[in-house]
């Protein structure tokens, strides 16, 4: 009975503490996304021969995000039965826009206004840990041109 | 070539469902399909008693050891005479090879005579003494390995053991921890109570090995006379075995009329008890 207490304490903690701090996140990416729009970030290997040549330099932003105990539960009883784990979906895509944000903030110091060669890693923190509350490293990474 | 920067839509990489609807229709999913395991094992408990392997019985009767006493190293006479002729009813019964039958004496007064799990049986002194004859002892002992046969002790142990072991496999903690419970509220092995069909199936069994084994049926309701004439009228005077073994008009019935449809057959003597016999049974060690 004491360890159920425990469990779900534990469970609405996590779901809290969780829900809030991603709805928060979510809140300031959108925003700063809107901020850093005036800063294109694209995929092409090769600097877009349409502006005029300038310095260039390698821009990175990389963030670590905690899977909270609420999305590891709900993931654990997806595991079960199989589908999308949307908890941890949700996680990876903040991660991941954490990341860009953080490159082009970066790239906006330097004076960039275009970072091409943009790459993104994933990397799992704890992996393999039984009964480890895993977290989530994106890094993203490209080449920003500076303006002269 | 333009380079723009568009507003990524929101949806596309997440789910815009409510984190809880996926929790509730998870664990609702879960905990219904456990609860349906759970209703469906309990109400076919007494079915699927007899798919649980008797290795697996064995081991259940051996955590109960302070009652099932270890292979005896020196086995007083009486015992080997008595599994010696288990033996031989469990080779009529034709019982599977893992099915060890094992008989224990019990140096005690009472009369009585069970089996319990794991192929133990246990026979009494008060008993064996009022038997006049071989295939007396016979008949009681291919009744109790019968009631090993049709696993009539694993099958009245309930739904609880079916529970614990069909838990154990998912989780061997859980599931020992779970038959443990149920070993120690059953209030350890001598208790378990057979009901009256089981008994009648074990008679009928019994009957027909002591045919096989003897070609006759002569004797076997030796048992039933002597105890009834031990207890006479008096109900206070009831031997244990009748209260382990509850006995019902229909099954004198069944034995007697088991009897006359046999009774045609000619050589009908009874075996004699083996020489010193009733010495074995008084210098047996006491335990």
């Amino acid at each position: 009975m004491v360890d159920l207490i425990v469990f779900l304490v534990l469970l609405a903690l996590g779901y809290g503490f969780g829900r809030y701090a991603e709805l928060k996140h979510y809140k300031s990416i959108i925003q700063r996304e809107e901020e850093f729009r005036d800063i294109p970030v694209v995929t092409t290997k090769f600097p877009p021969l349409t502006k005029p040549l300038s310095d260039v330099a390698l821009v990175s932003g990389s963030v670590v995000i905690s899977v909270d105990y609420f999305k590891r539960f709900i993931a654990g009883l997806r595991n079960l039965i199989g589908g999308r784990v949307t908890a941890y979906e949700s996680l990876v895509d903040r991660a991941r826009r954490e990341a860009i944000l953080r490159m082009k903030e970066e790239a906006r110091a330097f004076g960039g206004h275009i970072i091409f060669n943009v790459k993104l890693e994933t990397s799992s923190i704890h992996k393999g840990r039984k009964n480890g509350i895993g977290a989530v490293e994106v890094m993203a990474y490209g080449t920003v041109l500076i303006k002269q | 070539m333009k380079y723009s920067n568009p507003e990524i839509p929101e949806g596309i990489n997440t789910s815009t469902q409510h984190p809880l609807k996926e929790f509730f229709l998870l664990t609702g999913g879960i905990l219904g399909t456990v609860l349906a395991v759970v209703v469906v094992l309990t109400l076919l408990a007494d079915q699927l008693a007899v798919y649980i392997p008797f290795e697996l019985e064995m081991e259940l009767a051996t955590r109960v050891t302070d009652e099932v006493p270890a292979a005896e190293s020196e086995s007083p006479q009486i015992e080997i005479y008595l599994n010696g002729l288990a033996d031989k009813i469990a080779a009529e019964q034709a019982l599977p090879p893992e099915m060890q039958i094992t008989v224990h004496y019990v140096d005690d007064d009472l009369v009585n005579a069970f089996a319990t799990l794991g192929g133990h049986l246990f026979m009494f002194r008060g008993l064996l003494e009022t038997l006049p004859h071989e295939n007396a002892v016979a008949m009681v002992l291919a009744h109790e390995i019968a009631h090993i046969k049709h696993r009539h002790p694993i099958r009245s142990m309930g739904r609880g053991i079916i529970f614990g072991l069909a838990i154990g496999m998912v989780s061997s903690t859980l599931g020992n921890a779970m038959t443990d419970q149920v070993l120690a509220n059953t209030g350890g092995l001598t208790v378990l109570k057979f009901n009256r069909d089981q008994e009648s199936e074990a008679d009928q069994t019994a009957l027909n090995s002591l045919y096989q084994l003897y070609g006759h049926v002569e004797g076997a309701d030796a048992l039933f006379e002597v105890l009834e004439r031990v207890s006479g009228d008096d109900q206070l005077q009831m031997p244990e075995f009748f209260s382990t073994h509850p006995l019902s008009e229909n099954r004198i019935n069944n034995i007697h009329s088991f009897q006359t449809e046999y009774s045609a057959v000619e050589n009908r003597t009874t075996m004699p008890l083996p020489e010193g016999y009733a010495t074995w049974l008084v210098s047996a060690p006491k335990k």
